[in-house]
């Protein structure tokens, strides 16, 4: 077991922002945590991060967070904030690069080139990371955090928040499939926040659904992305087809409805 | 190569072109001056053998040479304070003179100045001839500090509010400084122009014995901080997943910038500029990697404070500009620029 | 090169002409240049302070800066035999760099009476080797010194004059007591209407119209600086209107030079006399 979260909550300010979450990540698997915005899933994964103090426990491999050093902790978990701005002159490489442990000097850092390769940077990697696109500073930020834990020993952990809203169609399903093979391949563990269902749907093995700070519900595609669970957690009417591929697909129905359903009190009835 | 793929600057052609013209410009100090001194003079106190010119060892030896020596120490870390703040902050306009860390510093000095002989008594009879220095350091990291807690939030540092609050503590800074001064005598007045103006014109080897050791601690350990503050570069959080200590980075970084700072307010003066113009200029031309940074920023500084300096008693003599001065004009058209042409800095 | 070599051919020659050549002088206070042009030894001085203004002459020379930051390099570089100046010279660490490198730094005591004024006139006369030259000097002017400090002790009263620094453009600074102001009173048998200030301070117009002064005594640091219009509680002071009032050089007035019996003189003419103090007063 990678990854075990028990009883966790995030008291900030006064507020419990997230409560009493209960999680078990595998090797290899990749987990989506779902949920309308403000449910805590941020939160949450900046209580896994380090970023926030919690209740309760949270282990890695069996070992609490607290009891592994610092440096150590950090090739074996890799977080991908939201939002990453850099306001200074540097160039891809050097941010990708920046994930890597040291190395001996001289020595080219394969990995570097690959994950560039793979995430479709390679061209860009002389360019400042200032000028590039929401999208290609997206995929510099993903290769740096891969980069960070793709040749450790051991469990690995991966955290990501919308590691892929900036990117076009076509590298949505690139990336994805990038943490797919590396999931499927090297056993590493990811828990990502989606907010796009069909992608959640298409790569996640198991979605965790979130709803004021609580897990709402939990489970695979077809269990999860029901009319009623939509309904109760965005509000929100879609048709729902399953598709020969081995997923469902996600039709939403106008927003008109969607405001309706809002305000329909029977979408209250799990809070 | 002279340029990387990149486009910018290879580091072992800039590493040599800024050694030499460090050496020029070390050249140029010790041999320039409004004394004249013949050149086989020069060569020959250097060389450790009897000029012809009987005080040709004493300008060389107890004026110029502490001198340049001074004016590099303290640019050098000017120029890396300006740097670690600019890191931490992650903002290109941090400066030590900016955000008020200088300003704290030589409040400081001037209080151990003006009240030295009566409130502050005790402390001068305590710290004797470290009582200004030591004053200035604990004033420069205080300032820092206290920068610091006013403009993080959550955080995030609020670059607005860091440098409101920097104009904030120099007003009150001034205003303190105003007040001593308005008690000063007219002996302490006499030590007081000198905090304002910066100036390496009283340099010697009593100064650089005082101020030297705690500027090349700052100098030595400032490289250390230069991966993880590469970290911060990506924002605070960053630097936590990264694997780095956070706090100890911040709090190491604010001990280095009050000591060098503070040193250095505590032998010259108010020096403005230097923290913002050469690191800006070194990640313009070789990038913003702080192991590149903060080395280059180091020997760029040292040698544009030498060269300032140089110029500063050359134009007018026989008198001397004060060097704060030539700073201002050279930083500040310079800081207006960057003001003006801001897009990705 | 052949500068060079004239230079150092100069750099061998001199130890052996210092005999014959000129006494080569710095002088880094006004009134201390001043005494210089007044014993005509002007031919000696190489190089004058910022504080050097009078006479017109000094213009020609190079300035060393202002006597408070001189700079060691500047004053050497003038090659000067010595260096004369005062107490306010700093920093101490460049005097006594100075010194090292064979320069005789003079630092004079600071003149706030007439007695010590013409004192430091002698110490800079036997300095220069001119000893006989400043008594003459002094014997003028204590013999004028005389004859106003005299008119003053006749005049029966003491007068309360207000001082005023003017120094910048709009800012004027009220003279307190242990001030050369002060002294210069002193020395005209009047007193500083100002007693609850220590040293210049920047001038309060309510402090101004409190002092109710007997006289006005006006220094500016350069001609023309005190403009009256921009401060109406000094116009509207009685002693204004009637005239006991002087607007002069701030360095003529406090110096403590040569021109001291003239400064006594022009200040004792306006003081009222006792008489008319009473009745200004009423």
């Amino acid at each position: 077991m990678t990854l075990r979260v028990n009883d966790l909550s995030v008291l900030l300010g006064g507020v419990t922002i997230v409560r009493e979450i209960n999680l078990m990540l595998e090797a290899g698997e990749i987990v989506m945590l779902l949920g309308p915005n403000g449910a805590g899933k941020s939160t949450l994964l900046k209580a896994l991060s380090g970023e926030l103090p919690f209740q309760g426990q949270v282990a890695m491999a069996g070992r609490e967070l607290a009891d592994w050093a610092p440096s150590q902790l950090a090739r074996h978990r890799a977080v991908m904030p939201q939002k990453v701005d850099v306001n200074f002159p540097l160039t891809v490489e050097e941010v990708v690069a920046m994930g890597r442990p040291r190395t001996s000097r001289g020595k080219p850092d394969t990995i570097i080139d690959r994950l560039m390769t793979e995430l479709d940077i390679a061209h860009l990697r002389y360019r400042m990371v200032p000028g590039l696109s929401g999208g290609e500073q997206q995929r510099v930020q993903l290769a740096r955090v891969l980069g960070q834990i793709l040749d450790a020993s051991g469990p690995r952990l991966l955290l990501l928040d919308e590691c892929t809203s900036a990117l076009d169609p076509s590298h949505q399903q690139l990336v994805m499939e990038v943490i797919q093979r590396l999931a499927k391949e090297q056993g590493i563990t990811v828990l990502a926040i989606v907010h796009d269902l069909n992608l959640a749907a298409q790569f996640a093995d198991r979605l965790v659904v979130m709803q004021a700070g609580r897990c709402f519900c939990e489970g695979g595609a077809h269990d999860v992305l029901t009319h009623s669970v939509l309904k109760a957690v965005y509000g929100y009417r879609a048709r729902i087809i399953s598709l020969p591929e081995g997923y469902p697909l996600v039709v939403p129905l106008g927003s008109g409805s969607a405001q309706m359903a809002s305000g329909n009190p029977s979408c209250r009835q799990a809070s | 190569m002279i340029r990387d793929a990149a486009g910018r600057f290879g580091h072992t052609p800039a590493l040599i072109i800024v050694l030499c013209a460090a050496a020029a410009v070390a050249l140029l100090s010790v041999a320039s001056g409004a004394y004249p001194l013949a050149i086989p003079d020069i060569l020959k106190v250097l060389g450790g053998r009897e000029a012809n010119d009987p005080v040709a060892s004493l300008v060389l030896l107890e004026v110029r040479m502490p001198r340049f020596l001074l004016g590099f120490l303290v640019g050098a870390v000017l120029a890396v304070s300006g740097a670690l703040l600019q890191g931490l902050f992650r903002n290109p306009l941090a400066d030590p003179g900016l955000i008020g860390v200088s300003a704290g510093a030589s409040l400081a000095a001037i209080m151990v100045i003006v009240l030295g002989s009566t409130w502050l008594g005790g402390w001068l009879a305590f710290a004797g001839e470290w009582a200004l220095p030591v004053a200035a350091f604990f004033g420069g990291s205080a300032t820092v500090f206290l920068a610091w807690r006013i403009a993080n939030r959550d955080g995030q540092t609020q670059v607005a509010t860091l440098l409101l609050s920097g104009i904030a503590i120099n007003a009150i800074a001034g205003a303190a400084t105003g007040l001593l001064t308005f008690y000063a005598t007219d002996d302490e007045l006499r030590s007081l122009t000198f905090w304002t103006m910066g100036s390496l014109g009283h340099a010697g080897w009593d100064e650089l014995m005082i101020g030297a050791p705690f500027m090349i601690l700052a100098l030595i350990v400032s490289p250390f901080l230069a991966r993880p503050l590469d970290a911060f570069l990506l924002g605070e959080s960053v630097v936590g997943h990264l694997g780095y200590p956070a706090n100890t980075v911040k709090k190491a970084a604010i001990l280095v910038v009050g000591l060098g700072v503070g040193a250095a307010v505590a032998v010259s003066g108010l020096i403005g500029f230097v923290g913002l113009v050469v690191p800006h200029l070194v990640r313009l031309v070789l990038g913003a990697s702080h192991r590149v940074v903060l080395p280059f920023s180091a020997l760029i500084g040292g040698t544009l404070l030498v060269a300032a300096d140089s110029l500063a008693r050359i134009v007018v003599a026989p008198a001397e500009l004060p060097i704060g001065l030539m700073m201002a004009l050279i930083g500040g058209p310079f800081f207006l620029g960057l003001l003006m042409r801001r897009k990705v800095v | 090169m052949r500068g060079r070599m004239l230079l150092i051919a100069l750099c061998w020659l001199i130890p052996a002409l210092v005999q014959a050549e000129p006494m080569r002088v710095v002088t880094a206070d006004g009134a201390i240049t001043e005494t210089v042009y007044r014993l005509g030894l002007e031919s000696m001085l190489v190089a004058v302070d910022t504080t050097s203004g009078y006479p017109e002459e000094t213009q020609a020379l190079p300035k060393v800066g202002y006597l408070r930051a001189l700079p060691f390099e500047g004053v050497l570089a003038m090659r000067p035999d010595v260096l004369i100046t005062t107490e306010q010279a700093a920093p101490q660490e460049n005097l006594e760099r100075l010194a090292k490198a064979g320069v005789q730094v003079e630092t004079l005591p600071m003149a706030w009476t007439p007695e010590a004024s013409l004192e430091r006139i002698v110490t800079v006369g036997e300095i220069l080797h001119a000893r006989s030259e400043a008594q003459d000097l002094v014997a003028e002017l204590s013999s004028e010194i005389r004859r106003v400090q005299q008119s003053a002790v006749n005049r029966g009263s003491r007068p309360r004059v207000l001082f005023i620094l003017a120094a910048g453009n709009h800012s004027v600074l009220l003279a307190g007591q242990d001030t050369a102001a002060s002294a210069l009173l002193d020395a005209v048998n009047a007193e500083n209407a100002v007693t609850a200030i220590q040293g210049y301070k920047p001038a309060s117009r309510e402090a101004i119209l409190a002092s109710q002064p007997d006289a006005i005594v006006i220094a500016e640091s350069t001609p023309g600086q005190f403009d009256i219009s921009n401060w109406q509680e000094v116009a509207h002071l009685d002693a204004w209107k009637s005239g006991h009032r002087m607007v002069a050089d701030s360095m003529f007035l406090l110096g403590f030079g040569p021109r001291l019996p003239e400064a006594l003189d022009a200040l004792n003419r306006v003081l009222p006399s006792g008489t008319a103090v009473v009745s200004d007063d009423s």
